[in-house]
């Protein structure tokens, strides 16, 4: 600790110890706690104690019954724990944020449990529970007694404290408590309806992960197969899905387990199977009664039921533990299905299947879940005959006017990941003549989304279109269906569309069509190509004029793209076109896109002078080769761009992110400089001067003088003249760094006794 | 028992990172969700593992509610959606659905541009939350799914702050948010129905305070202003760009138009154009006054307030700055605070160590700044007093009221006024504390034609405000019920009418002659006791009409038994099986008590 904050530390204990005092601000004892953890961290509590002795007064005097409020005694059992915890058996305790009481007193039984049981210097108590510490022995009965309770939140109490104790000891001892505690929570089973479900299938999780217990030798297996019997649907499905992500457990708990979370979907397809026979998902069981009594009857139960059930399904699939084999059919068929009975293009014959047609109509909630699902079971394929009913049902989806914004952009998701999986020869990346097909389908319908009146609908649309077109756009297929369509023209509408979000999002779509050459329409009488705006100018436009950041870092992101790939429209002029957006850029107030503009700059500046070397000493570095000209020549290009003035000036830019890009910048050209073989000695100029003289103003804060055209002489002396690592060292430190500091926080704490706590309240 | 449950996840006894769950009628509502300014790590947000700990959110929560686009109510929105991974619908008013992006992306800015914090959410993960908002009107009933409907009204505050009724079936809730029962210069007073919600969540920040005249402030402030400027010093005002700025810029551009000052007013931020953008926009949500005068003239185009360049800063001789962040952490405010501190003759108001007096500062590199100007700290801020909190409590007539976004100490002063003065149960729980209140569902009850007809034959017609007893039997089949005649009741369930006679011996020791003594006997029986046999039949159709008709909770076993009569009834397959047992029986026992 340093000496000011142990000068100031007496006069806050002795404020906080007065409960005439209070407190105003509660986020300031947390901060306290930080610090003071910190410091435990980093050296001796018990030095640090000794040090300052009123820290032990300040505990000491909490101890004594007093109006103290409930925030400073808090704060003083925390940071008692803070200082305990260096004996390691508190540690836990430190870990615990949570914001609830019961949660924390549960917490505390479980270390005192676990600190007792650890036992004194002699060693550990004896496997027996009879030979436990009267402690120990206190809290189980505690226990016991709570699982036999009538009462649930003591039961679930119970429990808790018992999924913390088996999460977080695993000494040999929590065996025998589990044996002894196993008959009790076996019972619970036995009430009808089960107590504290949740709870329960936390704590059999709990148990049959712990490293510290032989599951066999304790009848958790069976217990957890019972439980997975007593448990209605709608609770079972965490069990289950927790036993199935379990290492090593039978193979017929993982059987039941799985069946528990197929039956709700078995039942949907039994329901709505157009002809007898079995649906391919749980054949034996696929009459469930239990879980058809609570899919039918209401409908709140029945989309609880089915997205849970979604939801879980979509979590094991791609788990290396998933069940083997995996029925993909059946469960393709399933969330095909339920879309189409959600959807209104179901017809079943059943009056079961009617019946869940009535609950599911036009339930966004199951639509959410079922089109995820749909779109992880496209890791794996399926019959193509299904394959061709997700695409139709998708199709459906894409073309309702019923689907909601965020149906459509789950809908557009489940679509890219289905095209993305459609190839049937491994290796190969292109769209087969299916997935064309399709593709001739699905553009007028996207053509139609990005005309929706709903932005987010035309935001989601977009952001599909870059999304394919990065993947397909260089194949011809693809090329074609698109060319052929509406929707590279009303991609270029939407550059001028009312929201920003869409506007950025159609740079974003535009800047990838025209990288691979699909934005130019063909050539018509109704387009005749001359009187075209180029997309370049456009996006130029956009970038000076855009009220909103979001398009004008869109175009950055756009042109930063483009020159990295040398992109047509760039490689005409590259030194005007740097030069131009370099000096747009420069202005912009956006922080993000001054930013963007040094990626920018650093792109040019690689290209012009060659990569950089890798620093990893490990590397198998090629000889560099020495450019073939000096370096001041190579700087030629870069001085014509203005590169170095756009750099000088963000290096002092007010926004802390752009200044250290710019720094980072700087420097790998300085070291480029001294790998240089035209390395030369400094060299002072009246050039030199004036432009550090100007650099000095610009840091002071008036950047209203340019720097004029510099010369490579110049820039390479004044960089070498800057103390840029030390620029880099104080751009590290965040610009709150100060009011971040203790001693700031201890002077804060101090200077607010005394005040009412009137003030605060209008900060919001 | 049918209950609603509130447990505050934020604001909870405190204020700062309002987020309060509502389990009501079995539907999940979680109402605002914001973050904690004072942190710089995770706590900022609210703990969510309440939640999360029992599975999905999205599969536990049915909606979330935005009430106006403060950051303590919507900052951790983005968090929540798209890192927590809620999947769900958030409701809130258009200019709150408009304003609340571009706060939260300035705050995005700070955190990772000022504080250099990775690990925050990004301008995408703000845009694909922002999707997942569904805008709605004032007083439009919006329908979240079948059952539950949430309904928006006028809460002052700041532009689009809303309260909101959440309604299943006959029980709902009614959050305020924070809002303010006295309109402003751009603002006017909130505004609600008298709902009779059974719980009224209220904000409670000026819970024991009577705020003096509004007048006496404004005054008060734009003396020291002018005073200052006299001087020819230079007032820098620190502020939050939306919100209360706005009401200081009319403030002084009136007065600037009245007293025909000169010295030039600057706004430092590039949000504030926006902001005015959308005061524009939305100007029916502000008073009558700005609406009125719309048409000649805006009142958000000022004429004497100007755009903020940093060099101005620099300038001499006497000028007034508003500037951006409000507590002066980081940003432009800082900026000119560091470059005028010094001068005595300047005036600003600061944040926490200025406002608690310190002179002497340390800056950045071990400077240290004396603080010679003046520093005046004055409260415009928009929230109920303790007169208004009432006001409303006494508008919406609650049955409960719950006490939010306030301390501790505080709440605990308005809770006691509030059950002494207005007789209505209060609850204030802390974070992470549930509160549960039981409440007595109304259950509709369908009424046949032909015993509405009879009721009606006696001559009184129906009368919303006058719920009345209805004599019938209740059936419930296929989850309704149903009040009919009871010879309806056994032509529907199949049942065949019996008669039952009892009898029993009695004793009487009566010195009277046989003749005489029966006599009587039989004219005591002749006047009560049909009557109070069927008086105990009827009553227990009664009660169950009245169930609809009032609502009143259940209090004793006499409303539970004929329910449970009425549903053996319904189910039971042998029609032989005589219903009549208990509290019937008991009745006409009870004929032979003799009087004196």
């Amino acid at each position: 600790m340093d000496p000011e904050c142990s000068q100031l530390l007496p006069a806050l204990c002795a404020v906080l110890a007065d409960p005439r005092q209070p407190m105003a601000d509660d986020t300031c004892l947390e901060k306290l706690l930080d610090w003071f953890k910190t410091i435990t961290e980093a050296g001796s509590s018990l030095l640090l104690l000794q040090e300052n002795p009123c820290l032990v007064e300040l505990l000491c005097h909490v101890l004594k019954p007093q109006d103290l409020s409930s925030r400073v005694l808090s704060f003083s059992l925390r940071l008692t724990g803070v200082f305990a915890a260096q004996e390691d058996c508190f540690q836990y305790l430190q870990g615990d944020s949570s914001l609830f009481v019961a949660s924390a007193a549960g917490q505390l039984l479980v270390h005192i449990l676990s600190l007792s049981m650890r036992g004194p210097a002699e060693g550990p108590p004896g496997l027996q529970a009879d030979d436990w510490p009267a402690c120990a022995q206190k809290i189980v009965g505690h226990i016991e007694e709570s699982l036999r309770s009538t009462a649930a939140p003591q039961i679930t109490q119970a429990l808790n404290v018992l999924t913390t104790t088996f999460g977080h000891c695993h000494d040999p001892w929590t065996q025998v408590l589990w044996v002894q505690l196993h008959p009790l929570v076996a019972a619970l089973l036995e009430k009808d309806p089960v107590p504290a479900a949740h709870s329960l299938v936390d704590l059999l999780l709990s148990v049959a992960r712990s490293p510290g217990l032989s599951s066999s030798s304790c009848g958790l297996w069976e217990t957890l197969a019972q439980t997975l019997s007593h448990l209605s649907p709608t609770q079972a499905g965490l069990l289950a899905l927790g036993i199935l992500k379990l290492q090593d457990c039978p193979q017929a708990l993982r059987a039941q387990a799985f069946a528990v979370l197929l039956q709700p979907l078995a039942c949907v397809l039994k329901a709505t199977a157009q002809g007898p026979g079995p649906s391919g998902l749980l054949d034996s069981t696929s009459a469930d009664s239990v879980t058809a009594d609570i899919l039918l009857p209401s409908k709140a139960a029945c989309v609880g039921l089915l997205c849970r059930t979604l939801a879980h399904l979509e979590l094991l699939l791609p788990l290396p533990q998933r069940p083997c084999p995996w029925p993909q059919a059946p469960l393709l068929g399933a969330a095909v299905t339920l879309l189409q009975l959600c959807g209104g293009s179901g017809s079943p014959a059943s009056d079961e299947g009617r019946q869940l047609c009535t609950l599911l109509l036009g339930c966004v909630r199951v639509q959410r879940a079922a089109l995820d699902f749909l779109g992880t079971l496209s890791q794996e394929t399926g019959p193509p005959e299904l394959v061709t009913q997700v695409f139709a049902v998708l199709l459906e989806y894409l073309r309702s006017p019923d689907s909601s914004p965020t149906v459509l952009k789950k809908a557009f998701q489940a679509t890219f990941r289905w095209l993305l999986s459609s190839p049937r020869t491994p290796g190969c990346s292109d769209l087969d003549s299916h997935a064309l097909l399709f593709l001739r389908e699905l553009l007028p319908v996207l053509q139609k989304r990005l005309c929706s009146p709903c932005w987010e609908v035309r935001d989601s649309g977009l952001e599909f279109l870059t999304q394919m077109t990065r993947r397909w756009g260089g194949q011809a297929g693809f090329r074609h269906a698109l060319l052929a369509s509406e929707v590279p023209r009303l991609t270029e509408q939407l550059l001028r569309d009312p929201e920003s979000y869409v506007r950025a999002s159609a740079v974003t779509a535009m800047g990838q069509l025209s990288s691979q050459g699909l934005c130019v329409p063909p050539a018509s009488p109704e387009h005749p190509g001359g009187q075209q705006k180029s997309l370049l100018g456009e996006l130029l436009h956009i970038l000076s004029t855009d009220s909103e950041g979001f398009p004008r870092r869109a175009v950055m992101q756009v042109f930063t793209q483009w020159l990295r790939d040398s992109h047509a429209d760039v490689v005409g002029d590259t030194e005007q076109f740097v030069a131009g957006v370099l000096q747009v850029a420069g202005q912009d107030l956006d922080w993000e896109v001054r930013a963007q503009g040094l990626e920018l700059a650093l792109v040019f500046l690689e290209q012009t002078l060659g990569p950089p070397r890798s620093h990893c000493p490990y590397a198998v570095t090629p000889p560099v080769a020495a450019p073939a000209s000096p370096l001041t020549q190579a700087l030629q290009p870069l001085c014509r761009v203005r590169l170095f003035e756009f750099a000088f000036r963000a290096l002092f830019d007010c926004d802390r992110p752009v200044a250290q890009k710019s720094c980072d910048l700087l420097l790998l050209l300085r070291a480029k400089m001294a790998s240089s073989s035209s390395l030369q000695e400094p060299r002072s100029s009246p050039d030199v001067a004036s432009v550090e003289a100007a650099l000095q103003r610009w840091r002071a804060g008036d950047q209203a003088q340019p720097l004029g055209d510099l010369e490579p002489e110049v820039v390479l002396a004044v960089l070498r003249s800057m103390d840029l690592e030390g620029l880099r060292g104080a751009l590290a430190e965040s610009s709150d760094h100060v009011e971040k500091s203790p001693q700031s926080l201890l002077q804060d704490m101090l200077a607010t006794v005394g005040i009412l706590g009137e003030n605060e309240a209008d900060c919001y | 028992m049918p209950e609603i449950r509130v447990t505050p996840l934020g604001a909870g006894q405190d204020v700062g990172r309002s987020c309060i769950l509502v389990s009501i009628a079995g539907k999940n509502v979680m109402l605002d969700c914001g973050m904690h300014m004072g942190f710089n790590d995770d706590r900022r947000f609210p703990d969510f593992s309440y939640i999360t700990r029992s599975g999905r959110l999205t599969d536990f929560l049915d909606c979330v509610i935005i009430s106006h686009f403060h950051l303590d109510h919507c900052g951790a929105l983005p968090y929540f959606s798209e890192m927590v991974g809620y999947d769900g619908p958030i409701y809130m008013t258009h200019p709150t659905q408009a304003i609340c992006p571009i706060l939260l992306e300035d705050y995005r800015k700070i955190a990772v541009d000022k504080k250099g914090e990775a690990n925050f959410f990004t301008s995408q993960m703000i845009k694909d939350c922002m999707k997942k908002v569904v805008a709605v009107h004032l007083h439009q009933t919006v329908q979240v799914d079948d059952e539950l409907e949430i309904k928006a009204y006028y809460a002052g505050h700041v532009l689009g702050a809303a309260m909101f009724q959440i309604k299943v079936g006959s029980e709902s809730v009614v959050y305020t948010g924070d809002y303010n029962m006295t309109p402003d210069r751009h603002l006017g007073a909130a505004w609600i129905d008298r709902c009779r919600p059974n719980l009224l969540i209220t904000e409670s920040t000026y819970a024991t305070t009577i705020r003096d005249s509004k007048r006496c402030r404004e005054r008060d402030f734009l003396k020291k202003v002018h005073e200052a400027v006299e001087r020819g010093g230079k007032v820098l005002i620190p502020v939050f760009a939306l919100g209360r700025a706005q009401e200081l810029c009319i403030l002084l551009e009136t007065f600037w138009e009245r007293m025909n000052l000169k010295a030039p007013i600057y706004f430092s931020t590039g949000l504030t154009e926006k902001a005015n953008h959308y005061y524009k926009l939305f100007i029916t949500w502000t008073n009558q006054k700005i609406r009125k005068t719309f048409v000649q003239r805006n009142m958000f185009e000022f004429k004497h307030i100007k755009a903020f360049d940093r060099a101005f800063a620099d300038n001499p001789g006497p000028m007034v700055v508003f500037a951006t962040p409000g507590m002066l952490h980081a940003g432009q405010s800082l900026q000119i605070f560091r470059k005028w501190a010094g001068n005595e003759k300047n005036m600003g108001t600061v944040g926490h160590k200025i406002l608690s007096g310190q002179r002497k500062l340390e800056m950045e590199g071990r400077q240290v700044l004396e603080v010679k100007m003046q520093v005046e700290y004055m409260s415009f801020s928009a929230h109920a007093d303790a007169k208004g909190i009432m006001q409303l409590v006494g508008q919406v007539e609650p049955e409960g009221v719950l006490l939010v976004h306030g301390e501790a100490k505080k709440m605990e002063f308005l809770k006691q006024k509030i059950e002494q003065e207005l007789r209505v149960s209060c609850y204030m729980p802390a974070n992470g504390e549930t509160v549960t209140l039981p409440t007595s569902p109304s259950i509709p009850v369908g009424i046949s034609l032909g015993l509405l007809k009879r009721e009606m034959a006696q001559g009184l017609l129906p009368d919303a405000k006058k719920p009345r007893l209805l004599h019938g039997t209740l059936i419930m089949k296929d989850s309704n019920f149903r009040l009919v005649s009871s010879e309806q009741a056994l032509k529907e369930l199949g049942l065949a009418e019996h008669q039952l006679r009892f009898t029993c011996r009695v004793h009487l020791h009566d010195p009277r002659k046989e003749q005489e003594t029966a006599l009587r006997v039989y004219s005591h029986l002749k006047r009560w006791a049909p009557r109070s046999f069927w008086l105990g039949l009827g009553r227990s159709g009664a009660r169950g009409g009245s169930h609809c008709a009032s609502r009143q909770r259940p209090q004793g076993p006499l409303r539970a038994a004929p329910s449970r009569w009425v549903r053996d009834c319904g189910v039971h397959p042998h029609p032989g099986c005589c219903p009549l047992r208990g509290p019937r029986h008991q009745g006409a026992a009870g004929v032979l008590d003799l009087p004196g």
